[in-house]
């Protein structure tokens, strides 16, 4: 589903990312770990289209991104950590907006429309205009319309930024849900207790190369750690030495 | 096409919402921005229809000028709409919050160029519809043109828009993606209007070859009319075209039209065919190039080691603020625009030979100039100085949280914006005297008055933009077209005029002789003492009540 070949991207003289090269397989939930400054953002990022990548090749159900944006953004759904919505519409008017850029049927916007809204909770507030929403609503909304077209892949930069424990709860088992049912997700945190609740597998990356892949056993077995935590400072700890 | 639906029903509902959003403001501010916005466009049709009547009494070229006003008209707002489609194109194409957004959907280059395209024409035009109002209603209504000259004005001023943004879009794209970038293209930035204004004025000195026929003549007393009259000029082709058909030669004014419109056609495959080329490079390129620097500053260590004995806090609000303002070129170059093209215009008097005029008149132009410059330093108040600690944000809970009285802080942005204004208005009035060659004490009075009101608008803007603060708008233009931004630039001009306008009545008085030199000198030192009275309360009690009202406030 996701298949990157020795990715890498500079900024100037600092590397971001180095020959990072992954595959993610359909239906798996990978969580990107890294301290600050690693690569992560950059690297989801090149993986949506956003930047361009200096050297290798980012496919998407099996399309170059790069050589089709448009093919390959019609499979997959981003969650930035601080998503643009426009502040001027209602809820409503926001996803089906959404809809419309994806052409999707009406029925079918209206159908989603009510699902969504119920599931994110937010059936109470589809008069009310993006501007007068909380962050969590915000990000309630984001989720709502991201869903709408069902991606096959969903890249997710830092999802439970200013969540509350009740949608933290609802969107990890959302995720659990929809990678049960065949999407491919990819999201970054710096939430280690995410990664051990959910991950499938779980990569490790600083100064813009992968140090440790695997799933959450083998990565505790490859160190002398007991918890993901402990695996995750052993490997990262040198930076801030 | 159902991407392309979806777009024009967002920017419907946001339309629409827009009526929402006005409903849940305050009445008294909708009333008050309405009763003002009509007030400005009733002011500016009063003045436009008695120019035209002046130039109709003054016979000969008055009436000369008046056959080609509506050219020159149109060539002025299409060199306005191009510099502003320069400015919102950079602001709307390239640095939008949405950009990322629209790039992670499935949406062609093609269609997120066009698109911003679009709404960057619509953001540069808005101050066209303010002016083109009042000047066609009056050009219509001292003319006794038919009421169908509206509606033909609408139909050549829509492609008319579209294309003058659209050269400065074309600009925009071409420039971002082949010019250097950091401070390479921050000198390249400042060094544009520096070069366009170096263009034009070279344009003008060929287009004053020796022949003395009507048109040369007036070219000399009007700039632009040569230019404004060449039949390849689009505004010409508006102009003509809107005469023509107001007076029913429909073929004449079809042909004009429909020549407007394939050009604009053009143009907006030429913007498709560039966007689609070059503006995923550009834009990846101007999110990159903000990263990371590999260079250290250098000048503003060196400004703050200049700044070594203002207390610390100021000084640190102030640079901070000077930081801010620099490396955002669609702050900067407005200003640029702004001063730089009245530089030009004062740089280029003696071309258009207003030195040589009597005396009466060249006093009276250097007067007028004070007018020019208020205006821009109100304009300039309005659009930078007012939102200043608004744009604060939500960053504002750093200066709350210091060590730092609230009135110091207020005093760090009156003193930032007098250092901003004062120099540059009273050195264009310097530059305006000296060129119109003004009698001394004329040329005093008008830097006089410049600098007062740069003194009164920095203190009027600062103090209501800290009693009318807005920590959540991100938008500068919001803050802008606020009621505190629309009372602060209605009382700006208010104060222009309390200043200048009995200044000038003197003036008039005396040239027609109806006061002595004696009583000319006791008038104008009453007048200086007034001025500087309203100048000292205009400055100092909105401060006070900012600074207040700041330290009252909730955070």
């Amino acid at each position: 589903m996701i298949s990157l070949k020795h990715l890498s991207k500079h900024y100037g003289s600092l590397v971001a990312v180095e020959d990072l090269s992954l595959e993610v397989p359909k239906g798996e939930l990978f969580c990107f770990l890294g301290p600050n400054g690693a690569g992560k953002t950059t690297t989801i990022k090149m993986m949506t289209g956003l930047l361009k990548p200096r050297g290798g090749e980012v496919r998407i159900c099996d399309i170059d991104i790069a050589a089709d944006p448009v093919a390959a953004k019609l499979k997959i759904g981003y969650i930035p950590d601080m998503p643009y919505l426009y502040d001027r519409l209602t809820t409503t008017e926001f996803f089906r907006f959404t809809g419309e850029i994806y052409d999707l049927p009406r029925d079918l916007v209206a159908a989603q429309l009510e699902e969504q809204f119920t599931t994110f909770s937010l059936m109470d507030y589809r008069s009310v205009l993006v501007k007068d929403l909380s962050h969590g609503l915000r990000q309630r909304l984001v989720y709502a319309a991201t869903f709408l077209h069902d991606p096959e892949v969903l890249f997710i930069d830092e999802p439970l930024v200013g969540l509350d424990p009740y949608t933290i709860r609802l969107i990890k088992d959302l995720l659990i849900r929809r990678a049960s049912e065949g999407m491919t997700i990819f999201l970054t945190t710096h939430i280690l207790a995410l990664a051990e609740d959910i991950a499938h597998r779980i990569g490790i990356i600083m100064h813009g190369r992968v140090v440790a892949l695997g799933t959450l056993d083998e990565l505790i077995a490859s160190s002398d750690g007991n918890n993901l935590e402990d695996v995750f400072l052993d490997l990262t700890s040198k930076q801030y030495e | 096409m159902a991407i392309t639906a979806g777009i024009i029903k967002k920017g419907w509902w946001r339309f629409r919402n827009t009526g929402r959003i006005l409903r849940e403001q305050s009445p008294f501010k909708v009333v008050f921005i309405t009763v003002f916005a009509l007030g400005f466009e009733i002011g500016l049709y009063l003045l436009f229809l008695d120019g035209f009547r002046f130039l109709d009494q003054l016979g000969g070229a008055g009436s000369l000028i008046l056959n080609h006003l509506f050219a020159l008209f149109f060539m002025g707002m299409g060199a306005m709409l191009v510099m502003s489609g320069i400015v919102t194109g950079y602001s709307t194409i390239f640095r939008s919050d949405e950009i990322p957004y629209l790039m992670t959907h499935p949406f062609t280059v093609s269609r997120i160029v066009l698109y911003k395209f679009f709404q960057a024409a619509v953001f540069a035009s808005w101050s066209f519809g303010f002016v083109v109002i009042p000047f066609t209603a009056a050009y219509a209504r001292f003319l006794e043109l038919s009421p169908f000259f509206a509606l033909w004005t609408l139909l050549f001023s829509l492609p008319f828009l579209v294309l003058c943004a659209g050269i400065g879009s074309v600009v925009v794209l071409l420039l971002v993606r082949w010019s250097p970038t950091g401070r390479a293209l921050n000198l390249l930035c400042a060094a544009i209007p520096l070069l366009a204004g170096l263009l034009v004025w070279s344009l003008w000195q060929d287009a004053y070859d020796p022949s003395d026929d009507v048109q040369f003549t007036l070219s000399k007393l009007v700039p632009g009319l040569r230019p404004a009259t060449n039949k390849l000029m689009p505004s010409w082709w508006v102009a003509s075209g809107i005469v023509s058909l107001t007076r029913g030669h429909f073929l004449r004014g079809s042909m004009l039209w429909l020549l407007l419109v394939s050009t604009c056609a053009m143009l907006l495959m030429v913007i498709e065919w560039i966007g689609s080329a070059t503006f995923v490079a550009s834009w990846r390129r101007v999110i990159g190039s903000r990263r990371r620097s590999r260079h250290a500053p250098v000048l503003f260590p060196q400004a703050e080691r200049l700044l070594s004995r203002i207390g610390a806090d100021v000084r640190a609000v102030a640079l901070k603020d000077v930081r801010i303002f620099c490396r955002d070129p669609s702050q900067w170059s407005q200003a640029l625009i702004f001063f730089g093209l009245l530089a030009l215009y004062f740089a280029n008097l003696r071309n258009f030979r207003y030195h040589a005029l009597p005396d009466a008149w060249r006093n009276t132009i250097t007067f007028l100039n004070v007018f020019s410059v208020s205006a821009v330093v109100c304009s300039l108040g309005s659009r930078f100085v007012y939102p200043q600690l608004s744009l604060e944000g939500q960053g504002f809970w750093v200066l709350g949280l210091s060590p730092v009285k609230m009135g110091r802080i207020v005093k760090a942005k009156f003193v930032l914006a007098v250092l901003a204004l004062l120099p540059i208005s009273m050195a264009l009035m310097l530059l305006s005297g000296a060129m119109l060659r003004a009698d001394w004490p004329v040329r005093l009075l008008a830097v006089g008055l410049a600098g007062s009101i740069s003194l009164a608008v920095a203190g009027l803007s600062t103090g209501l933009g800290a009693i009318f603060l807005d920590l959540r708008s991100r938008n500068p233009a919001a803050i802008v077209s606020s009621f505190g931004g629309t009372l602060n630039l209605v009382l700006s001009l208010g104060f222009m005029l309390l200043t200048i306008v009995p200044f000038g009545l003197i003036f008039h008085v005396r040239i027609n002789g109806l006061l002595t030199p004696a009583g000319m000198i006791r008038a104008v030192i009453l007048l200086s003492v007034w001025v500087t009275l309203i100048t000292a309360a205009t400055t100092i009690i909105p401060l006070r009540l900012g600074a207040r009202s700041l330290s009252q406030r909730d955070y």
